[in-house]
């Protein structure tokens, strides 16, 4: 009897495990299930879809916002602090959960969650090629719709949503529009006695040289977040190819990264380094970690997008810091080319759970943003248009200085993994990390390229 | 089995859930991931089937790949000789201190901060002169200025560097595992060996060393399987760099899930890895059993 009894038990609970387990394991599964039905759901709602957006629907939604403004110090935060505030608070039944990261570590959480197909309903995504992989997925839901909305497509600047559009989709929305400068910190310069900003290549080593006499960091990096080193060689590549478009040429098969153009890049770049242009031990720095070198005063240079320019000026060097045009190299490139960074851009998961509200939420965020921005002092390379004027609002010399290369600018490049696909992209990476540490053949470094750029096509 | 009375299937029903939870959790993900190694797969489009190709390109294209092996097994090879280092305090330890605890606790406190912590602590000790790092700072100031090393990005030091951390923090673990052990040998043994005549260095080749073997292989075990996975601290420190100096398995397998988009490469090297831990856990196993036949 007992036995029996027993028996039994032992059935029922083995049959409960293997449910439980079974469950466990197929937990994805059901995820996915669920992305198919939303997928499918949204052309229905989209007919109804001012009648959806302007009434009230008193459904409780937490929309997951994944981000890259984690510094509390800086005015992007406030601004996605406050904006998600002010919009829950407009919207009782809305809760936005901030998922905050940095740069770097963002990039592999969604590389993550994608892979399982469970990206966040909002997302950070850099432009062309390295958004390309996530759209061919299909893990991001086109925005044309909701950019017809209240007018938010036209507040972008003329062909900015390009670098984000793929067949005719628009599947991001930029958060700015950047250049490369170099600011400069005008007392550190003074105090060296170097009277003006170099123009050639030949004067920054120059001053360079000067500064390291006078103790000084002359250029601050980051190089353990190994773009930081790649965005300033891109810049010269810009100058020693005579113009932009050096890789759009390799990817059509009409150059080699074996070209002299290239070579010569390389080769200024490591006169650089040789000259101790940059801080002991930069490639053990972290991006963060390097920009604050610049922002407490102990470096003279900094050449980054300006998308800094917001942070300088509420850093202990704010007023005391200037921006050039990256110099000519060897007489070669124009001043007025930069290095483009059309912004980190604004995604929405194709499968998110709560589609619409996702999307209402993001038009609302982007038509604030440019107003918030400029209220922060924070909208100097914003990719929307904004009433105002810069110098009468406060800003300081160094934005309005800045918002006038803007008006400069005839022309350049992406960085190179926006151009390239991430695995050549990161070879080059490591390879110009190598020539902070070691002494490099310059012809060499141009045949790693070329060989991890034809394995990888 | 019969000695505990009870039908062989009620102990199957008892160890079930943990058994699955373990399949499910060990199992699958190993068996899926040895599948990915043989595709040509970026983890997001559609993959193609390669067959072994993958694990050409690892053993014969990879300019990364067989460094980083040699620095993982110099790793593990490293951490196993610190055991010994460990053993012999433990034995000190217990003979010459009454309640050597505190001590031990304090050897131990390493282990208990997060390796984050432990990698931003080594890298402001290891920074360059100019920047104030506290190694340098003392060689120079005893006047060893040539000494000095920008510890964490010259490419050949670098990597020692990071060792010489991970046998810091590891030190108290494997200093209380044999701690432990040397405390449970019984007060009678040595009593009895000590009318004998064996005292001192004697007891210790022939009482200590015997029956501590057991605790010595389970310490030998983890300090090798947990340098093969060496990657967090690797991670915070260098990140690999620079250019792939410091890379181990781990962090070139994740470097190119996640960084270069080859899933499938990266689901490659973590099949080999995998079966260097089995290889070597049945080596170490073996030798072990072969030194307990001995002893006992």
């Amino acid at each position: 009897m007992v036995n029996r009894k027993m028996k039994q038990s032992a059935t029922i609970a083995f049959t409960a495990v293997m449910a439980l387990s079974l469950a466990a394991c197929g937990n994805s599964n059901n995820n996915t299930n669920d992305g198919a039905k939303n997928n499918a759901a949204p052309s229905a709602a989209d007919s109804g879809n001012a009648a959806a957006t302007t009434a009230p629907s008193d459904k409780k939604v937490t929309i997951t916002f994944q981000n890259i403004y984690p510094d509390p110090a800086t005015p992007a935060y406030k601004m996605i602090n406050e904006l998600s505030e002010q919009y829950q608070k407009d919207h009782p039944n809305v809760t936005i959960e901030l998922d905050t990261l940095n740069t770097d570590q963002q990039k592999v959480k969604l590389k993550t969650q994608a892979a399982s197909k469970e990206v966040p309903d909002i997302t950070i995504v850099n432009p062309a090629a390295q958004m390309k992989p996530f759209v061919d997925a299909g893990l991001f839901a086109p925005l044309n719709d909701m950019l017809e909305q209240n007018g938010l497509k036209d507040t972008y600047q003329e062909g900015l949503l390009d670098y984000y559009s793929f067949d005719n989709n628009v599947y991001a929305l930029p958060d700015g529009n950047n250049i490369e400068v170099v600011y400069y910190n005008k007392d550190l310069f003074a105090q060296a006695g170097i009277a003006a900003p170099p123009t050639t290549f030949e004067e920054l080593l120059q001053d360079v040289k000067i500064l390291k006499d006078k103790g000084i960091t002359p250029l601050a990096i980051g190089e353990k977040d190994s773009w930081t080193g790649s965005f300033l060689f891109m810049n010269i590549l810009l100058r020693t190819n005579g113009g932009p478009g050096f890789l759009q040429d390799v990817l059509d098969g009409k150059k080699t990264f074996e070209d002299p153009a290239f070579v010569e890049a390389v080769e200024a770049f490591q006169q650089l380094v040789q000259a101790g242009a940059f801080p002991d031990g930069a490639t053990s720095i972290d991006a963060n970690a390097g920009g604050n070198i610049f922002k407490t005063g102990k470096a003279a240079m900094w050449s980054i997008g300006s998308w800094e320019t917001g942070a300088i000026d509420a850093s202990p060097v704010a007023g005391k810091v200037g921006a050039f045009q990256f110099p000519t190299v060897n007489g070669k490139g124009d001043p007025n080319e930069f290095m483009l960074a059309p912004g980190s851009a604004f995604a929405v998961s194709a499968n998110s759970e709560h589609l619409q509200e996702t999307k209402d939420f993001l038009n609302y965020f982007a038509s604030e943003y440019p107003k918030k921005q400029f209220e922060l002092k924070n909208a100097v390379g914003i990719g929307q248009k904004v009433d105002g004027d810069l110098k009468a609002a406060g800003y300081s010399d160094l934005a309005v200085n800045i918002a006038g290369l803007f008006n400069q600018v005839k022309g350049g490049d992406l960085a190179f993994d926006n151009t390239m696909n991430p695995a050549t992209a990161q070879v080059h990476l490591s390879s110009i990390q190598n020539l902070f540490v070691q002494k490099m053949d310059s012809a060499a470094v141009a045949k790693e390229h070329q060989a991890a750029f034809e394995a990888n096509k | 089995m019969k000695v505990l009375k009870v039908p062989a299937r009620t102990i199957a029903v008892f160890i079930l859930p943990c058994l699955l939870l373990y399949v499910c959790l060990v199992f699958v993900p190993i068996l899926v991931s040895l599948y990915t190694g043989l595709l040509k797969w970026d983890g997001l489009t559609t993959a193609e089937f390669i067959g072994l190709g993958n694990f050409k390109d690892m053993f014969f294209n990879d300019p990364v790949f067989w460094p980083s092996v040699r620095r993982t097994l110099l790793y593990a090879v490293a951490s196993m000789l610190e055991i010994p280092l460990c053993l012999g305090m433990a034995i000190l330890l217990n003979r010459y201190l009454k309640k050597a605890n505190t001590l031990v606790s304090i050897y131990f406190t390493p282990v208990i901060l997060s390796v984050v912590i432990i990698g931003q602590l080594w890298k402001t000790i290891y920074n360059p002169t100019s920047m104030g790092g506290m190694l340098n700072g003392v060689l120079v100031s005893l006047g060893l200025d040539s000494w000095t090393h920008n510890w964490l990005t010259e490419p050949n030091i670098a990597m020692y560097s990071l060792y010489l951390v991970s046998l810091w923090q590891f030190f108290g673990y494997h200093l209380l595992i044999q701690y432990t052990g040397v405390q449970n040998i019984p007060d009678e043994l040595y009593e009895a060996a000590k009318i004998d005549g064996a005292d001192g260095f004697k007891a210790d080749r022939y009482i200590t060393l015997p029956l501590i073997v057991p605790i010595f292989k389970i310490s030998i075990i983890l300090a090798f399987i947990g340098s093969l996975q060496a990657f967090d601290l690797v991670m915070v420190m260098t990140g690999g760099g620079p250019a792939h100096a410091t890379d181990v398995i781990s962090t070139h397998m994740y470097n190119s899930s996640f960084m270069s988009f080859k899933y499938g490469y990266g689901s490659a090297i973590a099949t080999f890895l995998v079966v260097v831990c089995l290889i070597f856990t049945g080596v170490i196993n073996t030798i072990f059993n072969k030194l307990e036949k001995k002893y006992n």
